[in-house]
């Protein structure tokens, strides 16, 4: 085929991200750096130097890498057992494994992180429970607690996933050698599962630090309006003060974190993107 | 060995327990007989039934798959041949297409739906369906990319080749050799993509446009008012449906693996695709035409109410004796109606917005004055609520009240002291009451309590009353369980408080609900409060407009609309036709003003007075 034709085909996908996710981008820049008299303007950096945002950043910052380990803690030896069980049935259960974790994705997350609040509660599921059973009660609804509870429920399948599939793809030769070699299998782990596992933690961890970093869902729902992340104040100044130049300076603050954060993964990876399946599912 | 197998079986229950825990929530609460979903009143298959007749959820529902389905397969269809066209192209070129494409899948929802949203209003075009559907193809491409593009890393070149060389084209050779191996690749994407469509929230806020809903903005509205039980009898719904086809489609794998896998099973994907594509298109088509309402109709009129604000069946009542078509949307708080309004994308002919916001339109000139000869049912509004309209609608030019009421205070007499005097504001101080004490979460509903607590004036201008009002807000924060809104009505009914503060209208429900809950107003003042019916300047339908609040106010609707939402009705002959006497003669639906000390209604103050209230609020909920 001739190759130039053939390279038109992504012509169609060129414009539409050019329109729809260069250009908008730009567009937050724009107002960040303007101010509503149309001037230039310092937003970005009173943002950045706002007491409100700092701590709202902060708290941000430290629920999302919290949760973030949580979902690694979790999901690493999940994926480790659910590759030995799909190991000894065959392909078409990594399809029913996969599907499993994207199962409870299909239902609402909004549905679903409501329904934490009834299980939570003081007088909710968890407590009548301790409350029978005669245990103190567990009270963590709208504290921190129950926000990093949201952020890992919500988004652990994103974690779930890719570590999974990259475990799978590793030749299985490695892991016989390492124990022909006399390795036991803790080292076996250690040594040769979890470095060539890496691409697939780094995906997970960027997919579920930065929904974690900026949702203002979780905090409302479970929070009880008491803890305010920088989402909220974003979603805030759109909605509710209709201010696009103070919320578009916060985005811009708030992007130079993702970027940081893709950076970091990009450095790490050393690998070309377009040949990890970072979050895709295999069938 | 054993042992560890056991353990990780154990263990992958326990997280399965976990991703699974809610669900189950969900499928016992939708059979639950209460409206609450904090008790239990017995089993019930009503809200199953009643889904159906839900044109709002019903709608909302369909809004969802289609806007997922068609979003995935466009999708799919330009992440496919974007993949074709990249493995193609030079590495530098091919750099950049992959960093744009990681744009959306590593940038922050709340990013990419906030520009989105200001390159529609740049692009000065109308946010529906349209748009919301953009935003979804938008972030849906990059997980096709992803997942189609690294199967050409496994490619067999030779094979297309010969191909070639056997006299095949191009085309054919493509059909035949390369897209069978992709086709893993397209599917998955495919799935992916419809997954994270169907499950998106926060893109689809600020993309959406009026009376456009997909389930998520539907349950973001109702979660300030309590879900609608019948959300859970849909996702219960959903969820069987769900499990059933992945144990079906389980099945068939199993099934599969028998034969070898061949292009015949691709073929029979293809011609499942293209059934379901046309099937959509038919869809779509269908529902453009059911949703582009004629504007030009003499028989149409546009209302925009508030959620759980009218009786449906008044409406219905409305149409069958007049014919006007009724065009009936919701909305959750007038910051969410106003910029509707004035961005002129919807074109409402009635809306019901509270005081302080009438005051706005009116000082913007979005009204248009009422024609009393048209409305001789005005005859049946008290004359005391249209008195205590003047002080934001002078003359009741332009404003004609639906509802009233007060904000105060909502205790639990089997959760407190006895002791203790709850007509008054400092009750919320309380040390004794610490973490068991729900405030209002807007700005002035929160301020207004300090205000009156301090004596001072809940429209005061003053930087000094209002910092100190702050400061009082911040004292209190350590003590207050949750800032929420129409919430305080389940959490209280479920005794998951002590002391609420609450909109009278939602007092009398949450008594029947529970009866140890009882509503006091506070000796330091409150808020008095009316929503009422305006007209928009610019309406189509004036006479029809007039026809619709003259019919209202006719005693028999005011009596069944109180009777549905419990919110006090204005409607003199509406509240003689309340059967119960101690209803019909509430202190609480229907106080003697006279008798209360410091009722003030909100006024507007002016953009820039509400920005700082704001700000003053966030630092309240922020430190």
């Amino acid at each position: 085929m001739n190759k130039s034709k053939t390279t038109l085909l992504a012509a169609p996908y060129a414009v539409w991200s050019a329109g729809f996710v260069v250009i908008p981008l730009f567009i937050i820049l724009f107002y960040g750096l303007t101010s509503e008299n149309g001037g230039l303007s310092t937003g970005i950096l009173q943002a950045a130097a706002d007491p409100i945002n700092q701590k709202a950043l902060a708290l941000s910052i430290v629920f999302s890498l919290i949760a973030t380990l949580i979902c690694l803690l979790i999901a690493y030896p999940l994926s480790l057992v659910l590759s030995a069980l799909s190991g000894k049935a065959g392909r078409e259960n990594t399809t029913f494994f996969t599907m499993l974790f994207i199962l409870p994705m299909w239902i609402n997350s909004l549905i679903r992180t409501i329904a934490w609040q009834n299980i939570l509660e003081r007088t909710g599921v968890i407590n009548r429970f301790l409350n029978f059973a005669g245990l103190p009660e567990l009270n963590i609804i709208n504290k921190p607690p129950a926000i990093i509870l949201g952020m890992v429920y919500d988004f652990l399948p994103f974690m779930i996933l890719p570590i999974y599939n990259s475990i799978l793809k590793i030749n299985k030769d490695y892991i016989d050698a390492a124990k022909d070699l006399g390795a036991n299998n803790i080292q076996t782990i250690f040594k040769v599962t979890l470095p060539l596992s890496l691409p697939g933690i780094i995906a997970g961890i960027t997919m579920v630090f930065v929904p974690s970093l900026t949702t203002f869902v979780i905090s409302d729902i479970l929070g009880g309006g008491k803890i305010l992340l920088v989402g909220n104040i974003v979603e805030q100044l759109f909605t509710l003060d209709n201010d696009w130049h103070a919320g578009s300076a916060l985005s811009c603050v708030l992007m130079v974190f993702i970027i940081i954060n893709i950076l970091i993964s990009e450095l790490s990876e050393r690998k070309d993107l377009s040949e990890n399946s970072k979050g895709g599912i295999e069938l | 060995m054993k042992k560890s197998a056991w353990a990780g079986k154990l263990y992958l229950i326990l997280v399965l327990i976990f991703l699974y825990a809610p669900i189950f929530t969900l499928i016992v609460l939708s059979f639950n007989d209460s409206k609450s979903r904090s008790h239990w009143d017995g089993f019930t298959l009503d809200w199953y039934i009643s889904l159906f007749s839900n044109e709002y959820i019903m709608n909302a529902f369909w809004n969802t798959i289609l806007i997922a389905l068609v979003s995935s397969i466009v999708a799919t269809l330009v992440g496919t041949a974007a993949s074709i066209g990249m493995y193609r192209m030079k590495l530098p070129m091919k750099r950049l297409m992959m960093g744009v494409t990681n744009i959306p899948m590593l940038n922050a929802d709340i990013v990419t739906g906030i520009s989105l949203m200001l390159l529609f209003i740049a692009c000065r075009m109308t946010m529906g369906f349209a748009s919301v559907l953009i935003a979804h193809i938008t972030f849906n491409i990059p997980y096709v990319i992803i997942s189609v593009l690294p199967r050409f890393a496994s490619l067999d070149k030779s094979q297309f080749e010969a191909a070639l060389d056997l006299g095949a084209t191009p085309v054919v050779a493509f059909r035949k050799i390369v897209l069978p191996d992709l086709m893993p690749g397209i599917i998955a994407g495919f799935l992916m993509s419809f997954t994270m469509s169907l499950d998106d929230f926060i893109i689809t806020h600020f993309t959406k446009g009026p009376g456009v809903d997909t389930l998520s903005t539907k349950i973001y509205a109702e979660l300030k008012k309590g879900i609608n039980p019948e959300i859970y009898a849909l996702s219960t719904i959903l969820f069987a449906f769900v499990l059933l086809m992945l144990f079906l489609i389980n099945m068939k794998n199993s099934d599969r693996t028998s034969r070898r896998r061949g292009p015949k099973n691709w073929a029979f994907l293809r011609k499942a695709t293209a059934g379901i594509s046309i099937g959509l298109f038919l869809c779509l088509s269908l529902t453009s035409c059911a949703s582009s309402y004629d504007y030009d109709d003499e028989n149409t009129l546009f209302v925009y109410n508030w959620g759980e604000y009218l009786d449906p069946t008044i409406i219905e009542d409305f149409t069958e004796e007049t014919g006007i078509e009724v065009i009936y949307d919701e909305y959750e708080t007038n910051e969410v109606m106003y910029p509707k309004i004035i961005s002129g994308a919807a074109q409402y002919d009635l809306v019901c917005p509270s005081d302080y916001m009438i005051e706005k339109m009116i000082s913007e000139d979005l009204l248009l004055p009422l024609d009393k000869s048209k409305l001789p049912n005005l005859k049946n509004i008290d004359p005391a609520y249209l008195k205590m309209s003047e002080s934001f609608d002078p003359g009741n030019k332009y404003s004609l009240p639906h509802t009233f009421g007060t904000v105060g205070i909502l205790y639990n007499k089997s959760m407190v002291d006895p002791e203790d005097s709850f007509d008054t504001w400092s009750i919320l101080w309380d040390e004794k009451y610490k973490d068991d004490i729900l405030m209002q979460d807007s700005v002035r509903d929160a301020m207004m309590v300090a205000l009156k607590l301090l004596g001072y004036s809940m429209n005061t201008t003053d930087p000094n009353e209002l910092r100190e009002a702050q400061q009082l807000l911040m004292k209190q924060k350590p003590l207050v369980q949750a800032y929420v809104v129409d919430q305080v009505r389940d959490k209280m009914i479920g005794n998951e408080a002590a002391i609420g503060v609450i909109y009278s209208g939602e007092a009398i429900y949450t008594q029947e609900e529970n009866p140890d809950l009882e509503y006091v107003i506070p000796k330091e003042g409150t808020n008095f409060w009316l929503d009422s019916w305006v007209i928009l300047k610019g309406t189509k339908h004036e006479e029809n407009a007039h026809k619709f609040l003259n019919f209202l106010m006719e005693p028999e609707m005011g009596w069944r609309n109180f009777d549905y939402i419990t919110y006090s009705t204005p409607n003199i002959g509406g509240r003689a036709l309340i059967e119960e006497e101690e209803i019909r003669n509430s202190e609480i639906a229907f106080p003697h003003l006279e008798d209360y000390y410091g009722l003030e209604t909100y006024s507007y103050m002016g953009d820039d007075y509400e920005r700082q209230m704001n700000r003053l609020w966030r630092e309240v909920k922020s430190f």
